[in-house]
């Protein structure tokens, strides 16, 4: 615990701790002060002038979001002076600020606003002339009204300072300073946190614009479902569409905090698109047309044909996959379903790469993104995290700029994290798994270093690095290691040995939002993997249950597969690739319509709320599983409710024994789960593999020397992202418009061209 | 226009009438870069620090603050490097003594900077000139080279273990970058927004380094402390300002110029009246801003037979302050209502934008000014005017928002004529339509 020191507010002493900033002691003790510029963990401003305070002995009033508390300090927050510096304050910012807050988009929930109520005065003595700028868009998603701008440059400071892009900036001076961008376009990861932190009507979600008014919103708390980040958002909706989604809470450093990148913010349109699923849908016989049918026909029928199979051919002839896209509740429903129901052994998701490996060594604790930001070291082999998973990406830049961590990245391409490394290994592509080899068994070093294209000494050089760190090392690896790499990976903690006040945490850097989740339930623990299963197709398995589609990369080269299956049922939001060839199709409910969990890649479980009821016919996956199970004489047990199965989950998964919904219901305090950790293993055979593997690479290989533009993995067309306008745009290149003016009824426009050559693209 | 001293010899202004004054011939010839060799023949960093300590300089860029406290604010353990800085962005309104001290005496500048460079440890030196005054880099710069040749600036100073590098650097024409945490701001290649101080530059200034600005005016005088000695260049002046200090004389007096007076001149009046030789036309004297548009104005009864002394201590009693020494005098024609709404639009055209007092204050304040001036005044329009700038003094995050309200508080103050009698037409006018800003 800090020292703590007396500090006198008001006449009232106050003990707080040595160092503590006067706005945030006063904060703590119950007297607001008014701020807009001041925002924990960025740079110091003090532009706004709102926090203005008395201190004894100091000649002015001072701004108390730049005062450190001093052991006797005498403040006043609440006097005749004071207020009327705030009333003052209040009253410049007005000037210029139109009074449109019944057509801003940000009227009712607008901190000037707020402000105003409490410092403004009831008649304006501004009389002149506002000051005049158009509003325009600056990119497809972010627009800006520039007249409503109090310049408290928090978006500035967020896109540099979290973002690392500098991509906003104030132009102009005096009264005619405007936040803009150099060119007039945006051409950055457009994560629209710039809009998330204005605290006016300034900057606009351009997807959003005059939509609704924030009040008429529902807001539900519930966990991203796009990359492994798990980011805690607010799902604001109206008469059951998804309108918009922001950050969790405002003020509240919880998880995430404000941040959220694109997808998260952006590419929610999926949930409401008119392409999703209506009814269920059947194909009775092969080469027939899918016909719309009600849930009884389309229960009974899959019902009947899995019995069929599985009459026929046992019931290990049936394949389940999961997703990680799917809360544990589906998934776990699935895996009972496949287990208690059908007797398989055939089950996994249809995951990128298996994380199994590297959880058996696992020899530290998961590292959370909040570990991640006060973290002395980190060390990322391979993976690309401002594009994958971008708040990891924004904690690693914020550990570097604020807390002076070393980085030290691998990577085979020059990714734009690297202007933060104190370290950049230019490894040749594919070689990966080297860099693992040459830390943990030094003895490689030499070796592998000429087959990385490195000099032997940044290997060491790295090693130091991490040998002499005093705080926490983070070890993060992306999908580029294969199954023995990510063992010895999991073991280096081990192998680095015990050091006072070093510890090492890990860090994975899968790809979807509940990775970690179906590896925890087990489902990737099945007899085959997503691609052997589709191998195994029409022979060793005859029908496959699917929820959630296969991943292009699964099906890219297997095109038949599918179709040699007696049968295949399929949950999807969307005629997908997968859906396309099924006998049955049932129509699931996305992340916005149902209740569970997601865990992530720190092993955080958080909850998935339900924010709007279900669209058109669609059901919960766990729900469509589960009145499967029955049709085939099976009850589940899990009486229509998400809670149950996660009980049920608890009492089966031992990383989750004890835990309930209610214990997750405090978002802002989330929960780890207990993976075992499995001290230190023998991972020789994992290592000579590594060797093995070593001998085969090309050192003749040529480096990729450049770096991949902003933007190449957000912005790319998936399933989901592929249902909003606004990526098409993006994926395109993010073309200038002719004329960014933005009149009032009008959004961006799309060239119906633009978006059919971009779909064909992916 | 008048170029020299009154009341003392000529310090600073010594050699600037000599014919090919810049040059370093001229210079050394007239007693030039001999402070610098006493300074690397046997004077210590502290004994330099020491004498101009002694001299009670007084930081002549407008603030006053004593130039050998600042110096010796910079840690002397720091592993950093250290920056000498001279602040060339003149900008003051009616001040443009530095001008000529660069354009005539380019090489005072040089020695005084490698005297401070020498006591404060820097190894290089930045001179940043405003962007009006680019000939005057090619002047500096042409004077650098001829030092650099001479063995006077670079590695091994005259022969010795001394090196020192200085290099001038060219604003892009801001006000505010004249104040010196805005100008290593933009000297760094940034916006020029002033910075949050604490930290001072003496302790992290340019590039996160200890760094000292000092005026050109302030440099300049370095070398004549050294050369007399601390104690009578003091001697020169008044016991708490020492030395000289050039005025920059402009306005309505017959003699305009740049006049180098002792500290402690007596008085103000005589110095208008017979130094400046006057008011022409044979107009009555109305008014003297005396130390840039930044400080209080002075009513001519405030002057005449008040003998004002011409120091720090001398103005501040007598109501105003010596800031840069932009002597501006005003004559009866001169409508103190529109000379203040003039430079009120100075301010906010030059308001960096930061914070919000200054910003949006100074736009108001020009608003409500040209709304007066088109016939809109309204009777508590003076009284609306001062609560603007009371809601900016001493609110803002630099002194640039208390320079932009000390002018219309005194000239409220002192000549509440010239504003009444505009906000009176209101009735007359057009309501004040005419003057508003249109998109």
């Amino acid at each position: 615990m800090a020292e703590l020191i007396k500090v006198i507010i008001n006449g009232q002493d106050f003990q707080v701790e040595k160092g503590a900033r006067l706005i945030d002691a006063c904060r703590e003790n119950g007297y607001s002060i008014a701020s807009f510029c001041y925002y924990a963990d960025l740079a110091l401003q003090a532009s706004c002038r709102m926090c203005l305070v008395r201190i004894e002995k100091m000649p002015k009033l001072q701004t108390s979001c730049t005062i450190t508390c001093t052991d006797g300090m005498v403040v006043t927050t609440e006097s005749e002076e004071i207020e009327k510096a705030r009333r003052g304050m209040v009253e410049f910012l007005l000037a210029n600020h139109p009074l449109d807050c019944p057509v801003c988009d940000r009227g009712g929930e607008c901190e000037l606003q707020e402000m105003v109520f409490d410092w403004g005065d009831l008649e304006e003595r501004f009389t002149e002339r506002k000051n005049y700028a158009p509003e325009k868009f600056l990119s497809p998603v972010v627009a800006n009204d520039s007249q409503r701008c109090i310049l408290c440059k928090r978006c500035t400071r967020v896109c540099d300072e979290w973002m690392g892009e500098d991509a906003i900036e104030a132009g102009g001076r005096g009264a005619h300073t405007v936040i803009g961008t150099y060119g007039g376009w945006l051409n950055c990861s457009q994560c629209g946190n710039c809009i998330e932190v204005c605290p006016t009507g300034t900057l606009l979600d351009a997807t959003y614009r005059h939509q609704t008014r924030p009040w008429e919103l529902s807001r539900t708390t519930s966990t991203c479902s796009f990359c492994s980040d798990g980011c805690q958002l607010s799902v604001g909706s109206r008469r059951g569409e998804v309108m918009r989604v922001v950050a969790r809470d405002r003020y509240v450093n919880g998880h995430n905090g404000e941040f959220l990148c694109i997808k998260g913010r952006f590419a929610h349109p999926f949930v409401n698109h008119e392409e999703r699923l209506r009814t269920p849908l059947v194909r009775y016989k092969k080469g027939g047309r899918l016909v719309p049918t009600t849930w009884e026909e389309a229960v009974r029928f899959a019902a009947q044909k899995l019995q069929e199979v599985k009459d026929a051919h046992g019931g290990s002839a049936i394949g389940v996959v999961g997703s990680p896209r799917l809360t544990n509740e589906s998934n776990w429903a699935l895996l009972r379903f496949a287990r208690d129901v059908l007797g398989t052994d055939k089950y996994t998701a249809s995951e990128a790469f298996s994380l199994a490996p590297f959880f058996e060594n696992l020899s530290a604790p998961l590292a959370t993104h909040k570990d991640i930001r006060h973290a002395k070291t980190i060390v990322l082999i391979g993976g690309e995290p401002e594009e994958l998973q971008p708040l990891t990406g924004k904690q690693v830049r914020q550990a570097v700029r604020n807390g002076g961590a070393k980085l030290v990245i691998f990577n085979s391409v020059p990714i734009r994290l690297k202007e933060q490394a104190a370290q950049f290994v230019h490894i040749r592509p594919g070689s990966e798994d080297a860099v693992v080899l040459a830390l943990a068994s030094p003895g490689d070093a030499e070796v592998a270093a000429s087959k990385l294209g490195v000099e032997a000494d940044e290997i060491g050089k790295a090693s130091q690095i991490i040998s002499e760190t005093a705080g926490d090392v983070v070890l993060m690896f992306g999908g580029e290691l294969s199954a023995e790499a990510q063992s010895v990976v999991a073991q280096l903690p081990a192998a680095f040995g015990e050091k006072e006040g070093r510890r090492f945490l890990l860090h994975p850097l899968p790809l979807f939002n509940n990775s970690v989740g179906v590896h925890d339930l087990g489902l990737m623990n099945g007899a085959l993997n997503p691609l052997e299963i589709l191998d195994a197709a029409g022979s060793e398995v005859r029908a496959l249950y699917v929820a959630g589609g296969f991943l292009p990369a699964h099906l890219e080269g297997r095109e038949g597969a599918l179709s040699r299956l007696d049968f295949l049922a399929v949950q999807e939001l969307f005629l997908t690739e997968t859906a396309e060839a099924a006998d049955v199709i049932f129509p699931a409910a996305s992340f916005a319509e149902t209740d569970g969990t997601f865990t992530n890649s720190d092993g955080l479980v958080q909850r998935v709320r339900q924010s709007i009821p279900p669209v058109h016919q669609s059901k919960p996956d766990w729900a469509i599983t589960s009145q499967l199970a029955s049709a085939l004489g099976t009850d589940l047990g899990f009486q229509m409710s998400s809670s149950n199965i996660f009980l049920d989950i608890a009492h089966g998964v031992p990383a989750y024994e004890g835990l309930r919904y209610p214990l997750l219901k405090d978002e802002s305090k989330p929960v780890q789960v207990k993976h075992a950790l499995a001290g230190r293993r023998d991972v020789t055979a994992q290592l000579a593999e590594l060797r093995r593997a070593l001998e085969s690479l090309d050192e003749n290989a040529e480096k990729i020397t450049e770096t991949p533009p902003v933007g190449h993995e957000l912005f790319k067309l998936g399933v989901l992202t592929s249902k909003v306008p606004q990526f098409h745009l993006l994926a395109a290149g993010n073309p200038e418009p002719e004329s960014v003016l933005v009149s009032p009824l009008y959004q961006i426009t799309l060239d119906p061209g633009l978006r059919r050559e971009a779909a064909a693209g992916d | 226009m008048f170029i020299g001293a009154i009341g003392c010899e000529p310090l600073q202004l010594r050699r600037v009438s000599l014919e090919r004054s810049r040059t370093l011939d001229v210079y050394r010839r007239n007693g030039g870069y001999e402070a610098l060799r006493k300074v690397l023949d046997g004077m210590s960093p502290d004994d330099v620090i020491g004498e101009v300590k002694k001299s009670a300089l007084r930081g002549r860029g407008g603030a006053g603050f004593p130039t050998g406290m600042k110096w010796s604010f910079v840690p002397k353990d720091s592993p950093k490097a250290r920056y000498v800085v001279c602040n060339a962005d003149e900008s003051e309104p009616g001040t443009f003594k530095d001008r000529y001290l660069m354009e005539r005496d380019p090489h005072l500048l040089i020695e005084g900077m490698l005297i401070a460079g020498y006591a404060l440890g820097a190894r290089v030196n930045y001179i940043y000139t405003r962007g009006e005054y680019r000939y005057l880099i090619e002047i500096m710069d042409e004077a650098l080279e001829e030092a650099r040749t001479a063995g006077l600036l670079g590695d091994r100073v005259l022969g010795t273990d001394f090196n020192c590098e200085i290099y001038t650097h060219t604003g892009a024409g801001a006000y505010i970058c004249g104040e010196e945490t805005a100008l290593l701001n933009s000297l760094e290649g940034l916006r020029g927004h002033p910075r949050m101080k604490p930290p001072f530059p003496a302790v992290a200034g340019l590039y996160g380094c200890p760094t000292v600005v000092n005026n050109v005016e302030t440099l300049t005088a370095v070398p004549d402390i050294i050369k007399m000695g601390g104690d009578a260049y003091k001697a020169l002046g008044t016991e708490k300002s020492g030395g000289t200090k050039l005025w920059s004389v402009s306005g309505h007096v017959a003699r305009p110029g740049v006049y180098e007076l002792p500290m402690g001149y007596d008085d103000m009046e005589k110095f208008i009246m017979e130094d400046c030789q006057g008011i022409t036309n044979g107009r009555q004297l109305k008014a003297v801003i005396p130390g840039g548009s930044s400080v209080y104005i002075m009513p001519a009864e405030d002057i005449i037979g008040r003998d004002v002394r011409m120091d720090y201590e001398g103005l501040v009693a007598a109501g105003s302050m010596v800031g840069s020494g932009g002597f501006i005098v005003l004559d009866d024609t001169v409508d103190v209502f529109e000379s203040t709404k003039n430079l009120t639009e100075f301010y906010k055209h030059e308001s960096c934008g930061w914070c919000t007092p200054c910003r949006e204050g100074t736009d108001w304040l020009v608003k409500v000014f040209k709304r007066i001036e088109s016939g809109g005044g309204r009777p508590d329009d003076a009284q609306l005017l001062l609560d603007i700038v009371d809601n900016i003094e001493g609110k803002s995050f630099c002194p640039l928002g208390d320079a932009a309200a000390w002018p219309i508080q005194s000239a409220i103050k002192k000549f509440p004529e010239d504003f009444r009698r505009h906000i009176s037409n209101g009735a007359s006018g057009d309501g004040g339509k005419e003057g508003l800003p249109t998109a």
